[in-house]
């Protein structure tokens, strides 16, 4: 059907190029009305928006494939050309991802009892002292578009915090940031106290930020390192290769 | 809506299904767990795919485009940060945001950062 949500209609604007109009204009001639609400809502990153409309199609007898594909994802693939084209930048992106997530709560189980399960679950957050959260965020964006369950600590988490979410959510891997020249030894603190409570051979970490170097997280005793949010997810699938190499 | 193509609800929908409560040992409790229609789970596969290359795509784009722009200002100019910077210009009104007075290709926006 054509686009009939006239907000999705001025998105779908910003798709210029022939290739990409074809694409995601066919996309979005399969989204219904209201595909095109839950597109629309991603986009602009109305994420309780997302999360209500999400719910009431499952529970109107939408399956979880149609509400990914023809809403979800054909609203994110706007979002990546608006980003690239620099029509929006790196906050809307993220508040669009938040509203993706939202969407993917209620997908997410549906998919894990069809048997795709999450890939492994990362704990992620910036270190004490340290406000900046940019990076995390861009990382945990990939992560869970990778199929990554993510929990999100947010910034200044102390070392307890990062231990407390361990055995909490049973994560394999902790991800730390920092921004801070004067922050990153907590980076080196978090590990000693994983090692202090007996939880070090628990978990995997991997540490990144601008100031972090792939010396420096090998001197503090991280397991990895990713210079940036693509990096992060492939050193979060080495990790876990190596939890299961051990473990067999 | 294109001829033979469904309108994504359960009737008309076929191939690669299986029952969405299959494997109900780790199918979590609550609405969302039961009653839903059934998955195509090929389908969720090339979808979970595309959205990872969606994500990709834009990781390495912000890897660009941070090295003349800082990541915490938005395309209204506004400065998201939660923490203070040289470049931000707060209004009058304290309920809004600050704006960011850094010009775009500024590849020392760090260094306006408050660190401390």
């Amino acid at each position: 059907m054509p686009i009939v949500n006239e907000g999705l209609q001025r998105e779908f604007e910003w798709v210029t190029r022939p290739g990409e109009q074809k694409h995601i204009g066919e996309a979005l001639d399969l989204a219904d009305a209201v595909m095109q609400e839950i597109a629309y809502a991603l986009i602009t990153g109305q994420h309780l928006e997302v999360d209500r409309i999400t719910q009431e199609c499952l529970n109107n007898g939408y399956t979880a494939n149609h509400i990914l594909d023809h809403g979800l994802l054909n609203g994110m693939a706007i979002v990546g050309v608006k980003f690239r084209d620099n029509v929006i930048f790196v906050p809307e992106v993220l508040v669009a991802a938040r509203a993706m997530k939202a969407g993917m709560a209620h997908i997410e189980p549906i998919l894990s009892a069809s048997g795709i399960e999450p890939i492994g679950t990362v704990i992620m957050g910036t270190v004490k002292g340290d406000l900046h959260d940019i990076g995390k965020n861009l990382c945990i964006m990939m992560l869970r578009g990778a199929g990554w369950t993510v929990h999100d600590l947010g910034v200044d988490t102390s070392p307890e915090e990062f231990a407390d979410a361990v055995m909490e959510f049973e994560a394999q891997v902790i991800g730390m940031s920092a921004l801070l020249t004067t922050t990153m030894p907590n980076m080196g603190r978090t590990i000693a106290y994983f090692e202090d409570i007996g939880l070090r051979d628990e978990v995997r970490f991997m540490v990144g930020g601008a100031p972090v170097t792939r010396e420096f997280a090998d001197e503090m005793g991280a397991d990895g390192y990713g210079e940036n949010a693509v990096e992060c997810v492939e050193t979060a699938s080495d990790l876990l290769d190596l939890i299961k190499e051990l473990a067999a | 809506m294109p001829p033979g193509h469904t309108n994504g609800r359960t009737n008309g929908h076929k191939s690669h299904v299986i029952p969405a409560n299959a494997g109900t040992d780790n199918a979590p409790n609550g609405a969302d767990s039961n009653d839903h229609p059934p998955l195509d789970v090929e389908a969720a596969r090339k979808s979970m795919a595309r959205m990872a290359a969606i994500f990709r795509d834009i990781a390495q784009h912000a890897e660009e485009s941070t090295l003349g722009r800082c990541p915490y200002k938005d395309a209204k100019s506004r400065c998201t940060a939660k923490f203070a910077c040289d470049n931000q210009h707060f209004t009058k009104n304290p309920y809004d945001p600050p704006a960011c007075t850094a010009k775009d290709g500024d590849l020392n926006y760090r260094s306006a950062w408050h660190t401390d």
